[in-house]
Protein backbone atom coordinates (compact mmCIF):
# COMPACT_ATOMS: atom_id res chain seq x y z
CA UNK A 1 0.00 0.00 0.00
CA UNK A 2 1.35 3.44 -0.97
CA UNK A 3 0.34 6.49 1.05
CA UNK A 4 1.53 10.03 1.72
CA UNK A 5 1.36 9.82 5.50
CA UNK A 6 1.15 6.96 7.97
CA UNK A 7 -0.09 7.79 11.46
CA UNK A 8 0.56 5.41 14.35
CA UNK A 9 -2.23 5.74 16.94
CA UNK A 10 -5.90 6.62 16.41
CA UNK A 11 -6.30 8.63 19.61
CA UNK A 12 -7.39 12.28 19.53
CA UNK A 13 -3.95 13.42 18.31
CA UNK A 14 -3.70 10.88 15.48
CA UNK A 15 -7.26 11.29 14.20
CA UNK A 16 -7.14 15.09 14.21
CA UNK A 17 -3.83 14.93 12.29
CA UNK A 18 -5.39 12.62 9.73
CA UNK A 19 -8.32 14.98 9.21
CA UNK A 20 -6.07 18.01 8.60
CA UNK A 21 -3.92 16.08 6.13
CA UNK A 22 -6.85 14.52 4.26
CA UNK A 23 -8.49 17.95 3.95
CA UNK A 24 -5.44 19.04 1.91
CA UNK A 25 -5.75 16.03 -0.35
CA UNK A 26 -3.10 13.76 1.12
CA UNK A 27 -3.59 10.01 1.23
CA UNK A 28 -3.51 8.99 4.88
CA UNK A 29 -3.66 5.71 6.76
CA UNK A 30 -3.96 5.45 10.54
CA UNK A 31 -3.09 2.24 12.37
CA UNK A 32 -4.15 1.38 15.93
CA UNK A 33 -3.67 -1.74 18.00
CA UNK A 34 -7.00 -1.36 19.84
CA UNK A 35 -10.20 -2.74 18.36
CA UNK A 36 -11.72 0.68 17.82
CA UNK A 37 -10.41 4.19 17.21
CA UNK A 38 -10.44 6.89 19.90
CA UNK A 39 -7.55 6.04 22.21
CA UNK A 40 -7.98 7.21 25.77
CA UNK A 41 -10.79 9.54 24.71
CA UNK A 42 -13.05 6.50 24.81
CA UNK A 43 -13.05 6.31 28.61
CA UNK A 44 -13.49 10.02 29.30
CA UNK A 45 -16.78 11.29 30.68
CA UNK A 46 -17.04 14.32 32.92
CA UNK A 47 -18.33 17.84 33.26
CA UNK A 48 -15.94 20.33 31.77
CA UNK A 49 -16.14 23.70 33.55
CA UNK A 50 -14.69 25.42 30.48
CA UNK A 51 -17.60 24.45 28.27
CA UNK A 52 -20.90 26.38 28.23
CA UNK A 53 -23.08 25.32 31.17
CA UNK A 54 -26.03 23.94 29.15
CA UNK A 55 -23.71 21.68 27.26
CA UNK A 56 -20.75 20.99 29.49
CA UNK A 57 -20.48 17.22 29.31
CA UNK A 58 -17.16 16.03 27.88
CA UNK A 59 -18.13 12.64 26.51
CA UNK A 60 -15.02 11.21 24.91
CA UNK A 61 -16.88 8.33 23.21
CA UNK A 62 -19.04 10.76 21.29
CA UNK A 63 -16.12 13.02 20.40
CA UNK A 64 -14.11 10.00 19.21
CA UNK A 65 -16.94 8.75 17.04
CA UNK A 66 -17.49 12.20 15.47
CA UNK A 67 -13.78 12.62 14.73
CA UNK A 68 -13.59 9.12 13.27
CA UNK A 69 -16.61 9.70 11.04
CA UNK A 70 -15.11 12.96 9.83
CA UNK A 71 -11.79 11.29 9.02
CA UNK A 72 -13.40 8.37 7.21
CA UNK A 73 -15.62 10.74 5.22
CA UNK A 74 -12.48 12.56 4.07
CA UNK A 75 -11.05 9.28 2.79
CA UNK A 76 -8.75 8.37 5.67
CA UNK A 77 -8.17 4.64 6.09
CA UNK A 78 -8.17 3.46 9.70
CA UNK A 79 -6.75 0.00 10.37
CA UNK A 80 -7.64 -1.26 13.83
CA UNK A 81 -6.05 -4.23 15.61
CA UNK A 82 -2.92 -3.35 13.72
CA UNK A 83 0.52 -2.35 14.86
CA UNK A 84 3.89 -1.67 13.23
CA UNK A 85 6.74 -4.03 14.02
CA UNK A 86 9.50 -2.68 11.77
CA UNK A 87 10.12 0.61 10.01
CA UNK A 88 12.76 0.95 7.29
CA UNK A 89 14.16 4.20 5.98
CA UNK A 90 12.02 6.71 4.04
CA UNK A 91 9.74 4.72 4.87
CA UNK A 92 8.63 1.13 4.60
CA UNK A 93 6.42 0.21 7.53
CA UNK A 94 5.77 -3.46 8.26
CA UNK A 95 2.45 -3.98 9.98
CA UNK A 96 0.66 -6.88 11.63
CA UNK A 97 -2.39 -6.73 9.35
CA UNK A 98 -2.86 -10.00 7.50
CA UNK A 99 -3.78 -8.50 4.14
CA UNK A 100 -1.77 -5.27 4.01
CA UNK A 101 1.68 -6.39 5.09
CA UNK A 102 3.66 -3.25 4.35
CA UNK A 103 2.94 0.41 3.83
CA UNK A 104 5.19 2.71 1.80
CA UNK A 105 4.90 6.25 3.04
CA UNK A 106 6.60 9.62 2.63
CA UNK A 107 6.03 10.75 6.20
CA UNK A 108 5.07 9.38 9.61
CA UNK A 109 3.27 10.90 12.58
CA UNK A 110 3.71 9.06 15.85
CA UNK A 111 0.69 9.55 18.14
CA UNK A 112 0.84 6.55 20.44
CA UNK A 113 -0.29 8.29 23.64
CA UNK A 114 0.50 7.17 27.16
CA UNK A 115 0.56 4.12 29.41
CA UNK A 116 0.02 3.76 33.11
CA UNK A 117 2.86 3.19 35.51
CA UNK A 118 2.43 0.08 37.61
CA UNK A 119 1.76 0.53 41.31
CA UNK A 120 3.03 -2.66 42.94
CA UNK A 121 1.37 -2.54 46.36
CA UNK A 122 1.55 -5.88 48.19
CA UNK A 123 -1.22 -8.13 46.86
CA UNK A 124 -1.77 -6.11 43.67
CA UNK A 125 -2.02 -9.15 41.38
CA UNK A 126 -5.22 -10.39 43.05
CA UNK A 127 -8.42 -10.51 41.04
CA UNK A 128 -10.19 -7.22 41.73
CA UNK A 129 -7.06 -5.07 41.85
CA UNK A 130 -7.13 -3.06 38.62
CA UNK A 131 -5.51 0.03 37.18
CA UNK A 132 -7.32 3.34 37.26
CA UNK A 133 -7.39 3.31 33.45
CA UNK A 134 -9.22 -0.03 33.45
CA UNK A 135 -11.68 1.37 35.98
CA UNK A 136 -12.29 4.38 33.73
CA UNK A 137 -12.68 2.32 30.55
CA UNK A 138 -14.97 -0.29 32.09
CA UNK A 139 -17.13 2.29 33.81
CA UNK A 140 -17.49 4.86 31.06
CA UNK A 141 -16.93 2.97 27.81
CA UNK A 142 -18.29 -0.48 28.61
CA UNK A 143 -20.84 0.56 31.27
CA UNK A 144 -19.89 -2.34 33.50
CA UNK A 145 -19.41 -2.03 37.25
CA UNK A 146 -15.92 -3.18 38.21
CA UNK A 147 -17.12 -3.82 41.77
CA UNK A 148 -19.50 -2.65 44.42
CA UNK A 149 -17.18 -1.44 47.21
CA UNK A 150 -14.08 0.26 45.90
CA UNK A 151 -11.02 2.04 47.24
CA UNK A 152 -8.39 3.94 45.29
CA UNK A 153 -4.66 3.77 45.95
CA UNK A 154 -2.75 6.75 44.58
CA UNK A 155 -4.18 10.26 44.86
CA UNK A 156 -3.70 12.40 41.76
CA UNK A 157 -5.87 14.44 39.39
CA UNK A 158 -6.67 11.38 37.22
CA UNK A 159 -7.60 9.05 40.08
CA UNK A 160 -9.76 11.72 41.69
CA UNK A 161 -11.63 12.32 38.47
CA UNK A 162 -12.13 8.59 37.86
CA UNK A 163 -13.36 8.12 41.45
CA UNK A 164 -15.95 10.83 40.86
CA UNK A 165 -17.03 9.18 37.59
CA UNK A 166 -17.42 5.82 39.37
CA UNK A 167 -19.42 7.33 42.19
CA UNK A 168 -21.62 8.97 39.58
CA UNK A 169 -22.16 5.54 38.02
CA UNK A 170 -23.50 4.26 41.35
CA UNK A 171 -20.41 2.51 42.67
CA UNK A 172 -19.65 2.86 46.36
CA UNK A 173 -16.25 4.57 46.60
CA UNK A 174 -15.10 4.18 50.20
CA UNK A 175 -12.06 6.38 50.00
CA UNK A 176 -8.78 7.32 48.37
CA UNK A 177 -5.46 6.47 50.00
CA UNK A 178 -1.76 6.77 49.32
CA UNK A 179 0.31 3.67 48.50
CA UNK A 180 2.59 2.32 51.24
CA UNK A 181 6.11 3.64 50.69
CA UNK A 182 8.54 1.19 49.08
CA UNK A 183 11.59 1.19 46.88
CA UNK A 184 9.43 1.57 43.81
CA UNK A 185 6.86 3.94 45.18
CA UNK A 186 8.26 6.92 47.01
CA UNK A 187 6.90 10.28 45.88
CA UNK A 188 3.43 8.84 45.53
CA UNK A 189 3.52 7.90 49.23
CA UNK A 190 4.48 11.33 50.46
CA UNK A 191 1.50 13.36 51.75
CA UNK A 192 3.33 16.64 51.29
CA UNK A 193 4.34 16.01 47.67
CA UNK A 194 0.88 14.67 46.86
CA UNK A 195 -0.81 17.75 48.29
CA UNK A 196 1.62 20.08 46.53
CA UNK A 197 0.98 18.36 43.20
CA UNK A 198 -2.77 18.59 43.66
CA UNK A 199 -2.52 22.20 44.74
CA UNK A 200 -0.41 23.08 41.70
CA UNK A 201 -2.86 21.30 39.42
CA UNK A 202 -5.68 23.23 41.05
CA UNK A 203 -3.93 26.47 40.41
CA UNK A 204 -4.05 25.76 36.70
CA UNK A 205 -7.36 23.97 36.47
CA UNK A 206 -10.20 26.25 37.39
CA UNK A 207 -12.77 23.65 38.36
CA UNK A 208 -14.36 23.18 41.72
CA UNK A 209 -12.68 19.91 42.36
CA UNK A 210 -9.21 21.36 42.36
CA UNK A 211 -10.17 24.65 43.93
CA UNK A 212 -10.56 22.61 47.10
CA UNK A 213 -6.86 21.87 46.94
CA UNK A 214 -6.04 25.32 45.62
CA UNK A 215 -6.57 26.86 49.01
CA UNK A 216 -3.51 25.02 50.24
CA UNK A 217 -1.26 26.60 47.69
CA UNK A 218 -1.44 30.05 49.22
CA UNK A 219 1.85 30.15 51.03
CA UNK A 220 4.02 27.09 51.38
CA UNK A 221 2.31 23.92 52.46
CA UNK A 222 3.51 23.63 56.00
CA UNK A 223 3.79 20.59 58.19
CA UNK A 224 1.09 22.22 60.27
CA UNK A 225 -1.38 22.06 57.39
CA UNK A 226 -0.52 18.41 56.93
CA UNK A 227 -0.88 17.62 60.61
CA UNK A 228 -4.28 19.19 60.48
CA UNK A 229 -5.19 16.92 57.59
CA UNK A 230 -5.23 14.08 60.06
CA UNK A 231 -8.28 15.61 61.70
CA UNK A 232 -9.77 17.57 58.85
CA UNK A 233 -10.70 15.00 56.31
CA UNK A 234 -11.03 16.32 52.78
CA UNK A 235 -14.16 15.14 51.00
CA UNK A 236 -14.93 15.69 47.35
CA UNK A 237 -18.54 15.02 46.43
CA UNK A 238 -18.75 12.70 49.38
CA UNK A 239 -15.57 10.73 48.59
CA UNK A 240 -13.10 10.82 51.49
CA UNK A 241 -9.53 11.64 50.49
CA UNK A 242 -7.07 10.33 53.08
CA UNK A 243 -3.77 12.10 52.53
CA UNK A 244 -2.38 10.75 55.80
CA UNK A 245 -3.26 7.09 55.35
CA UNK A 246 -1.72 4.39 53.18
CA UNK A 247 -2.86 1.04 51.90
CA UNK A 248 -0.09 -1.36 52.94
CA UNK A 249 -1.59 -4.59 51.66
CA UNK A 250 -4.40 -5.91 49.51
CA UNK A 251 -5.84 -9.04 51.12
CA UNK A 252 -8.05 -11.90 50.00
CA UNK A 253 -7.86 -15.59 49.38
CA UNK A 254 -9.03 -15.93 45.83
CA UNK A 255 -9.78 -12.31 45.12
CA UNK A 256 -9.74 -8.94 46.81
CA UNK A 257 -11.61 -9.06 50.12
CA UNK A 258 -10.07 -6.21 52.08
CA UNK A 259 -7.21 -3.72 52.34
CA UNK A 260 -4.96 -2.99 55.30
CA UNK A 261 -4.63 0.68 56.12
CA UNK A 262 -1.98 2.35 58.25
CA UNK A 263 -1.39 5.94 59.24
CA UNK A 264 1.32 7.97 57.55
CA UNK A 265 3.51 10.60 59.17
CA UNK A 266 3.78 14.03 57.59
CA UNK A 267 6.96 12.84 55.85
CA UNK A 268 5.31 9.72 54.53
CA UNK A 269 6.51 7.15 57.04
CA UNK A 270 4.26 4.35 58.16
CA UNK A 271 3.04 4.36 61.71
CA UNK A 272 3.38 0.69 62.57
CA UNK A 273 1.21 0.64 65.67
CA UNK A 274 -2.21 1.24 64.32
CA UNK A 275 -3.82 -0.61 61.49
CA UNK A 276 -7.31 -0.92 60.18
CA UNK A 277 -8.99 -3.32 57.79
CA UNK A 278 -11.44 -2.02 55.24
CA UNK A 279 -13.65 -4.55 53.47
CA UNK A 280 -13.80 -3.97 49.71
CA UNK A 281 -13.99 -6.09 46.58
CA UNK A 282 -12.14 -3.79 44.22
CA UNK A 283 -8.97 -1.73 44.43
CA UNK A 284 -8.09 0.84 41.76
CA UNK A 285 -4.38 1.54 41.52
CA UNK A 286 -3.11 4.85 40.15
CA UNK A 287 0.62 5.01 39.56
CA UNK A 288 0.66 7.92 37.10
CA UNK A 289 1.16 8.11 33.33
CA UNK A 290 4.19 7.69 31.07
CA UNK A 291 4.55 8.62 27.38
CA UNK A 292 4.40 5.47 25.21
CA UNK A 293 7.47 5.84 23.04
CA UNK A 294 8.48 2.42 21.70
CA UNK A 295 7.40 3.35 18.16
CA UNK A 296 9.88 6.26 18.10
CA UNK A 297 12.66 3.80 18.76
CA UNK A 298 11.60 1.88 15.64
CA UNK A 299 12.56 4.93 13.58
CA UNK A 300 15.64 5.78 15.67
CA UNK A 301 14.47 9.15 16.95
CA UNK A 302 16.82 10.85 19.39
CA UNK A 303 15.27 10.50 22.87
CA UNK A 304 15.50 12.77 25.93
CA UNK A 305 14.49 12.28 29.55
CA UNK A 306 12.40 15.19 30.83
CA UNK A 307 10.59 14.20 34.06
CA UNK A 308 8.46 17.36 33.93
CA UNK A 309 6.89 16.03 30.71
CA UNK A 310 6.39 12.56 32.16
CA UNK A 311 9.67 10.79 31.32
CA UNK A 312 11.59 9.76 28.22
CA UNK A 313 10.20 11.33 25.04
CA UNK A 314 11.40 11.78 21.44
CA UNK A 315 13.36 15.01 21.00
CA UNK A 316 11.27 17.43 18.95
CA UNK A 317 10.96 21.09 18.07
CA UNK A 318 8.04 23.39 18.87
CA UNK A 319 6.39 22.36 15.62
CA UNK A 320 6.58 18.68 16.58
CA UNK A 321 9.30 17.61 14.14
CA UNK A 322 11.62 14.92 15.46
CA UNK A 323 15.29 14.43 14.71
CA UNK A 324 14.40 12.12 11.81
CA UNK A 325 13.34 13.89 8.59
CA UNK A 326 9.73 13.11 7.79
CA UNK A 327 8.85 11.90 11.30
CA UNK A 328 6.58 14.01 13.50
CA UNK A 329 5.02 13.47 16.93
CA UNK A 330 1.72 14.56 18.49
CA UNK A 331 -0.22 14.02 21.69
CA UNK A 332 0.91 12.29 24.86
CA UNK A 333 4.01 10.80 23.22
CA UNK A 334 5.45 14.34 23.59
CA UNK A 335 4.44 14.69 27.28
CA UNK A 336 1.39 13.92 29.37
CA UNK A 337 -1.48 16.36 28.95
CA UNK A 338 -5.25 16.27 28.48
CA UNK A 339 -7.23 15.37 25.38
CA UNK A 340 -7.73 18.96 24.21
CA UNK A 341 -3.99 19.51 24.05
CA UNK A 342 -3.57 16.21 22.18
CA UNK A 343 -6.11 17.35 19.58
CA UNK A 344 -4.45 20.72 19.14
CA UNK A 345 -1.06 19.02 18.80
CA UNK A 346 -2.53 16.67 16.21
CA UNK A 347 -3.40 19.68 14.09
CA UNK A 348 -0.02 21.29 14.66
CA UNK A 349 1.90 18.17 13.60
CA UNK A 350 -0.21 17.93 10.44
CA UNK A 351 0.34 21.60 9.55
CA UNK A 352 4.03 21.37 10.32
CA UNK A 353 4.27 18.44 7.89
CA UNK A 354 2.17 20.28 5.28
CA UNK A 355 4.46 23.28 5.61
CA UNK A 356 7.48 21.12 4.92
CA UNK A 357 5.70 19.87 1.80
CA UNK A 358 5.04 23.52 0.89
CA UNK A 359 1.30 23.00 1.00
CA UNK A 360 0.48 25.63 3.64
CA UNK A 361 1.83 29.04 4.64
CA UNK A 362 3.82 29.71 7.77
CA UNK A 363 0.97 31.72 9.37
CA UNK A 364 -1.18 28.63 9.54
CA UNK A 365 1.51 26.72 11.40
CA UNK A 366 1.96 29.59 13.86
CA UNK A 367 -1.79 29.72 14.39
CA UNK A 368 -1.90 25.98 15.11
CA UNK A 369 0.99 26.42 17.51
CA UNK A 370 -0.92 29.10 19.38
CA UNK A 371 -4.01 26.88 19.57
CA UNK A 372 -1.98 24.35 21.54
CA UNK A 373 -1.25 27.05 24.14
CA UNK A 374 -4.95 27.93 24.32
CA UNK A 375 -5.92 24.27 24.70
CA UNK A 376 -3.45 23.97 27.56
CA UNK A 377 -5.10 26.85 29.41
CA UNK A 378 -8.56 25.41 28.79
CA UNK A 379 -7.74 21.89 29.95
CA UNK A 380 -9.72 20.84 32.99
CA UNK A 381 -7.18 18.19 33.92
CA UNK A 382 -3.48 18.74 34.44
CA UNK A 383 -1.31 15.66 34.96
CA UNK A 384 2.16 17.13 35.37
CA UNK A 385 1.89 20.56 36.99
CA UNK A 386 5.19 21.84 35.60
CA UNK A 387 4.46 20.86 32.02
CA UNK A 388 5.19 24.35 30.67
CA UNK A 389 8.67 24.29 32.15
CA UNK A 390 9.04 20.82 30.63
CA UNK A 391 8.13 22.20 27.19
CA UNK A 392 10.75 24.96 27.62
CA UNK A 393 13.39 22.37 28.55
CA UNK A 394 12.50 20.47 25.37
CA UNK A 395 12.93 23.66 23.32
CA UNK A 396 16.36 24.25 24.85
CA UNK A 397 17.42 20.66 24.25
CA UNK A 398 16.34 20.87 20.63
CA UNK A 399 18.39 24.04 20.11
CA UNK A 400 21.35 22.43 21.78
CA UNK A 401 21.01 19.40 19.49
CA UNK A 402 20.71 21.59 16.38
CA UNK A 403 23.83 23.44 17.52
CA UNK A 404 25.72 20.17 17.75
CA UNK A 405 24.47 19.16 14.31
CA UNK A 406 25.44 22.59 12.98
CA UNK A 407 21.97 23.25 11.63
CA UNK A 408 20.29 26.62 11.87
CA UNK A 409 16.77 26.16 13.17
CA UNK B 1 -8.72 -5.30 4.83
CA UNK B 2 -12.42 -4.45 4.34
CA UNK B 3 -13.12 -6.05 7.69
CA UNK B 4 -11.00 -3.56 9.52
CA UNK B 5 -12.00 -0.26 7.93
CA UNK B 6 -14.20 0.50 10.85
CA UNK B 7 -16.42 3.51 10.66
CA UNK B 8 -16.97 3.76 14.39
CA UNK B 9 -20.32 2.35 15.39
CA UNK B 10 -21.76 1.22 18.68
CA UNK B 11 -23.80 -1.88 18.18
CA UNK B 12 -25.23 -2.18 21.67
CA UNK B 13 -28.33 -4.14 20.92
CA UNK B 14 -28.22 -7.83 20.13
CA UNK B 15 -27.22 -10.61 22.45
CA UNK B 16 -24.32 -12.95 21.80
CA UNK B 17 -23.70 -16.24 23.62
CA UNK B 18 -20.35 -17.93 24.01
CA UNK B 19 -18.79 -20.66 26.12
CA UNK B 20 -16.43 -19.92 28.98
CA UNK B 21 -14.93 -23.00 30.63
CA UNK B 22 -18.00 -25.12 29.91
CA UNK B 23 -20.62 -22.58 30.92
CA UNK B 24 -22.68 -20.51 28.53
CA UNK B 25 -22.29 -16.77 28.97
CA UNK B 26 -24.44 -14.17 27.23
CA UNK B 27 -23.17 -10.73 26.45
CA UNK B 28 -23.93 -7.89 24.10
CA UNK B 29 -22.48 -7.61 20.60
CA UNK B 30 -19.50 -5.25 20.57
CA UNK B 31 -18.31 -6.23 24.04
CA UNK B 32 -14.82 -7.61 24.62
CA UNK B 33 -14.81 -11.04 26.32
CA UNK B 34 -13.58 -9.66 29.68
CA UNK B 35 -16.42 -7.14 29.74
CA UNK B 36 -19.08 -9.75 28.98
CA UNK B 37 -17.64 -11.99 31.70
CA UNK B 38 -17.61 -9.17 34.24
CA UNK B 39 -21.21 -8.23 33.49
CA UNK B 40 -22.05 -11.83 34.34
CA UNK B 41 -20.19 -11.60 37.64
CA UNK B 42 -17.13 -13.53 36.41
CA UNK B 43 -13.92 -11.77 37.42
CA UNK B 44 -11.38 -14.62 37.30
CA UNK B 45 -10.17 -15.28 33.76
CA UNK B 46 -7.30 -17.71 34.32
CA UNK B 47 -4.91 -19.06 36.96
CA UNK B 48 -1.24 -18.24 37.17
CA UNK B 49 0.72 -21.10 35.60
CA UNK B 50 3.29 -21.06 38.39
CA UNK B 51 1.45 -20.27 41.62
CA UNK B 52 -2.07 -21.29 40.65
CA UNK B 53 -3.43 -17.95 41.89
CA UNK B 54 -6.45 -16.59 40.07
CA UNK B 55 -5.99 -13.65 37.69
CA UNK B 56 -8.37 -11.12 36.16
CA UNK B 57 -8.06 -7.94 34.18
CA UNK B 58 -5.53 -5.32 35.23
CA UNK B 59 -5.03 -2.59 32.61
CA UNK B 60 -8.20 -3.16 30.60
CA UNK B 61 -6.68 -1.91 27.33
CA UNK B 62 -4.29 -4.53 26.05
CA UNK B 63 -1.00 -3.59 27.68
CA UNK B 64 -0.48 -6.07 30.54
CA UNK B 65 -1.60 -9.50 29.19
CA UNK B 66 -3.04 -10.42 32.61
CA UNK B 67 -6.42 -11.19 31.03
CA UNK B 68 -5.19 -13.74 28.51
CA UNK B 69 -7.15 -16.87 27.65
CA UNK B 70 -7.47 -19.40 24.88
CA UNK B 71 -10.05 -18.30 22.32
CA UNK B 72 -11.24 -20.78 19.70
CA UNK B 73 -8.05 -22.74 20.22
CA UNK B 74 -5.72 -19.75 19.93
CA UNK B 75 -3.75 -19.32 23.16
CA UNK B 76 -2.85 -16.04 24.87
CA UNK B 77 -5.58 -13.87 23.39
CA UNK B 78 -6.18 -10.73 25.42
CA UNK B 79 -9.81 -10.92 26.51
CA UNK B 80 -10.02 -7.18 27.16
CA UNK B 81 -9.50 -6.61 23.41
CA UNK B 82 -11.13 -9.62 21.80
CA UNK B 83 -14.78 -9.10 20.96
CA UNK B 84 -17.33 -11.83 21.71
CA UNK B 85 -18.82 -13.84 18.87
CA UNK B 86 -21.70 -16.27 18.80
CA UNK B 87 -20.55 -19.77 19.77
CA UNK B 88 -17.01 -18.68 20.59
CA UNK B 89 -15.11 -21.02 22.91
CA UNK B 90 -13.08 -19.32 25.59
CA UNK B 91 -11.05 -21.26 28.10
CA UNK B 92 -8.73 -20.37 30.96
CA UNK B 93 -6.01 -22.69 29.69
CA UNK B 94 -3.01 -20.63 28.86
CA UNK B 95 0.20 -21.33 27.11
CA UNK B 96 2.78 -21.80 29.81
CA UNK B 97 5.59 -20.61 27.57
CA UNK B 98 4.04 -17.20 27.25
CA UNK B 99 4.78 -14.20 29.48
CA UNK B 100 7.10 -13.94 32.45
CA UNK B 101 5.56 -14.98 35.72
C1 LIG C 1 -5.55 5.60 31.65
C2 LIG C 1 -5.59 7.00 31.13
C3 LIG C 1 -6.64 7.84 31.47
C4 LIG C 1 -6.69 9.14 31.00
N1 LIG C 1 -7.75 9.94 31.34
C5 LIG C 1 -7.82 11.19 30.87
C6 LIG C 1 -8.92 12.03 31.16
O1 LIG C 1 -9.83 11.64 31.90
N2 LIG C 1 -8.95 13.28 30.63
C7 LIG C 1 -7.96 13.74 29.81
O2 LIG C 1 -8.03 14.87 29.34
N3 LIG C 1 -6.91 12.97 29.54
C8 LIG C 1 -6.81 11.71 30.02
N4 LIG C 1 -5.73 10.93 29.74
C9 LIG C 1 -4.63 11.51 28.96
C10 LIG C 1 -4.83 11.06 27.54
O3 LIG C 1 -3.68 10.43 27.19
C11 LIG C 1 -5.20 12.22 26.64
O4 LIG C 1 -6.45 12.72 27.01
C12 LIG C 1 -5.33 11.83 25.17
O5 LIG C 1 -6.15 10.70 24.99
C13 LIG C 1 -4.01 11.63 24.53
O6 LIG C 1 -4.22 11.47 23.17
P1 LIG C 1 -3.19 10.76 22.24
O7 LIG C 1 -3.82 10.79 20.89
O8 LIG C 1 -1.87 11.34 22.44
O9 LIG C 1 -3.10 9.27 22.79
P2 LIG C 1 -4.19 8.15 23.10
O10 LIG C 1 -5.52 8.70 23.30
O11 LIG C 1 -3.59 7.32 24.18
O12 LIG C 1 -4.21 7.28 21.77
C14 LIG C 1 -3.09 6.56 21.35
C15 LIG C 1 -3.54 5.41 20.49
O13 LIG C 1 -2.40 4.80 19.94
C16 LIG C 1 -2.56 3.41 19.96
N5 LIG C 1 -1.22 2.83 19.95
C17 LIG C 1 -0.24 2.97 20.87
N6 LIG C 1 0.88 2.34 20.48
C18 LIG C 1 0.61 1.78 19.28
C19 LIG C 1 1.37 1.01 18.37
N7 LIG C 1 2.65 0.70 18.60
N8 LIG C 1 0.76 0.59 17.24
C20 LIG C 1 -0.53 0.91 16.98
N9 LIG C 1 -1.28 1.65 17.80
C21 LIG C 1 -0.73 2.09 18.93
C22 LIG C 1 -3.36 3.13 21.19
O14 LIG C 1 -4.07 1.92 21.04
C23 LIG C 1 -4.28 4.34 21.27
O15 LIG C 1 -5.52 4.09 20.66
C24 LIG C 1 -5.65 9.62 30.18
C25 LIG C 1 -4.60 8.77 29.83
C26 LIG C 1 -4.57 7.47 30.28
C27 LIG C 1 -3.42 6.57 29.89
S1 LIG D 1 -6.22 -6.46 31.07
FE1 LIG D 1 -4.25 -5.84 30.50
S2 LIG D 1 -4.10 -6.76 28.54
FE2 LIG D 1 -6.11 -7.19 29.07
Amino acid sequence: MDVDVLIVGAGPAGIVSSIELAKRGLKVVVIDEYYKPGGRLLGQLYEDPNLPKENNLWDGKVIASKLTEEAVALGVTILCETTAWKIEEQFIVYITDTTVKEIHTKAIILATGAIEKALPVKGWTKVGAISVGAAQTFTNLHNVKVGSNVVFVGIDPLSISVALEMKHAGINVLGMFLPAPSMLVSEKSNPKITLETLALASNLAPNKLFRIFGKFVKGKISNLVLSMLKFNLIKINGIPIYLRKAVTEINGKRKVESVTIKKLSVKGQINRDQEKTLYVNTVCLSGGLLPLVDSSQLVNCEMVDIPKLGGIVPLHNQFLKTTIDGVYVAGNITGIEGAKVAMAQGKLAALSLLYDLQLVEQDEVIEAFESVEVARIESPLQFYPEIKIGRQIMKDKWEEFQGVRGVVN
Amino acid sequence: MKRKEIPYKDLKSDKVSFIFNDITVTGVRGQPIAVALMSNGIYTIRHCEVTGEPRGIYCGIGHCYECRATVNGIPSKRTCLTLIEEGMIVSSDTDISYGAE
